[in-house]
């Protein structure tokens, strides 16, 4: 007898065959389809989530090898949302995979977000993760946010009604103040456990089992082996989930955010 | 090392490495001269083998005896369908090769026992524990001690996963767990749940704590063990020491090679 695919997963009690076919009848946008994009998008392919939104405006480099391990040294040069689909198709070919060459603007954030379940942040700029922030909360569809740098990063998963990022951090920090990966450095690793982390993430809100990261930050320092979790609540005048929200029209967005992601008073 | 001796090519794609001080070109040049075994090339060996070629280890030594089946590919992401029925140290050499080619695979395809441990963990610097059976973790932590070599310990269990590292002289896997589970306690692996990521999750940290024990870096989850419970999503450390009264790495240990393994008390009822 042939044990199918999904068997391992199947027979755990938070997922049976209902929960399977929950998954396949799933739809994740993943944002981003770097070191984090990487193993979000092979864990949830692997796990059998039925459509995937691959987003993704860059080709593959090979600076990218040291931590990107959807993509192979042959496709150097090629669209990562390219690279990508092909990657998940020899993992499984009857996956749904939808390949967006597009970085996510506030003029399109409405149409991707909308059309899918739930919405994966491996971005690495701060303005598409708060844009993917309040894009979430005013479409009320869940988010898995991460983020890494050096040796480390979070990760925490925003609920409709839950607590969101700008509860957490109202505005991205300042331009001054942001080291990129190139800067900084990071290792591969870390933006595997992050990833991973999120990915697991996004299959317990779509299965609706566990408890999720919601009000919850998972930070972890791969250099000093530690993990934590922290938790925290919901801000009564965050500028988009509470009633004082000044954040409150995807259309208007630029009358209402800067372009580097600040609220605008 | 001085920087020259990376190549042109090396130098982009591990740039992010030599931006970060505590690798930087030294650091690359060590990883890339180093030699890694990772025993078990399924869940958990799938992110460490990718991570490890990654990050250029230089020599990969990918130890697995199994073929790939349809029900792996829900989790172990090193396979594809195109490895399907093949050998698994086949199927991931493929996988690490196509990611880097600086890396050196050296494939065996084997179940790492009491005859061959010492003679294969010997000939590298650190030992990665991917396996999924309590004798095979009893055995690998013996012959890391008696050889020893660091062991990076990972394992996972429907939702719940550990890591931790075993440094000789400061604790082994037998410290940790002087007694294997009793034998109908256990059930057969291919009878356990597990959701896709967790082995992700746990596999990732033991290639991040291989990392630093070849570059010499950061803290390494020495005397402390790292658990993870998915669905709750909490970690939770727990520190343990060496046990003076250990038979492999106590005060007056009682085995000091692998040939007086049948005599050690717990060892073949941990064989699953």
């Amino acid at each position: 007898m042939t044990t199918g695919r999904h068997h391992r997963q199947q027979i755990l009690s938070e997922v049976g065959e209902g929960g399977q076919q929950r998954l396949e009848r799933a739809s994740v946008a993943i944002v981003g389809l770097g070191g984090l994009g990487s193993p979000v998008a092979l864990y949830l392919a692997a796990a059998g989530v039925g459509r995937l939104g691959l987003i993704d405006d860059q080709q593959v480099e090979l600076s990218n090898l040291n931590r990107q391990i959807l993509f192979e040294e042959c496709d150097v040069g090629r669209p990562k949302v390219e690279a990508a689909a092909g990657r998940l198709l020899i993992l499984d070919s009857a996956l749904r995979l939808d390949a967006r060459k597009e970085s996510v603007r506030a003029s399109n954030v409405q149409a991707i977000v909308a059309e899918y379940d739930l919405v994966v942040d491996a971005t690495d700029s701060f303005e598409t993760k708060f844009l993917l922030n309040d894009a979430a909360v005013l479409l009320r569809k869940p988010l898995v946010h991460g983020a890494v740098l050096r040796w480390g990063g979070q990760a925490t998963t925003v609920l409709p009604d839950g607590p969101c990022l700008r509860c957490l951090f109202r505005d991205p920090p300042q331009a001054a103040d942001i080291e990129t990966c190139e800067e900084a450095g990071i290792i591969g690793a870390a933006s595997g456990v992050v990833g991973s982390v999120q990915a697991e993430e996004a299959l317990k809100v779509l299965l609706n089992v566990g408890t999720p990261l919601s009000g919850r930050i998972f930070q972890h320092d791969g250099l000093r082996g530690e993990a934590r979790i922290t938790t925290f609540p919901r801000d009564p005048g965050c500028p988009v989930c509470s009633p004082r929200a000044r954040i409150t029209d995807l259309s208007r967005y630029a009358e209402q955010v800067s372009p580097r992601g600040h609220v605008l008073t | 090392m001085p920087e020259a001796s990376l190549s042109a090519e090396q130098r982009q794609r591990y740039a992010r490495h030599l931006a970060l001080a505590e690798i930087g070109p030294a650091g690359q040049e060590r990883l890339l001269r180093s030699r890694v075994l990772i025993v078990g090339v399924g869940a958990l060996g799938s992110p460490v083998a990718l991570y490890l070629a990654a990050a250029g280890v230089g020599t990969i030594g990918l130890a697995d005896h199994d073929h790939v089946r349809l029900s792996n590919l829900q989790r172990q992401v090193v396979h594809s369908m195109a490895g399907l029925n093949r050998s698994k140290v086949d199927g991931a050499s493929r996988t690490v090769l196509a990611l880097n080619p600086d890396v050196r695979v050296e494939p065996v395809e084997a179940t790492v026992d009491e005859h061959n441990a010492m003679e294969l963990l010997a000939r590298y610097e650190v030992i990665v524990d991917g396996t999924d059976s309590f004798y095979a973790r009893y055995l690998l932590s013996d012959a890391a001690y008696l050889l020893r070599k660091p062991l990076v310990h990972g394992s996972i269990f429907r939702i719940e996963g550990q890591v931790t590292v075993f440094v000789p002289g400061r604790g082994c896997y037998r410290c940790l767990y002087p007694e294997p589970p009793p034998a109908g306690a256990i059930e057969e692996s291919e009878q356990v749940g597990v959701l896709a990521a967790l082995p992700g999750i746990i596999g990732t940290i033991q290639a991040a704590e291989a990392i630093k024990l070849i570059t010499g870096t950061g803290d390494p989850l020495v005397n402390r063990v790292l658990l993870h419970d998915t669905m709750a999503m909490t970690f939770r450390e727990v520190r343990y020491r060496r046990n003076r009264a250990c038979p492999v790495c106590g005060d007056h240990p009682t085995v000091q090679s692998l040939a007086d393994y049948h005599a050690v008390v717990g060892a073949e009822e941990g064989r699953r």
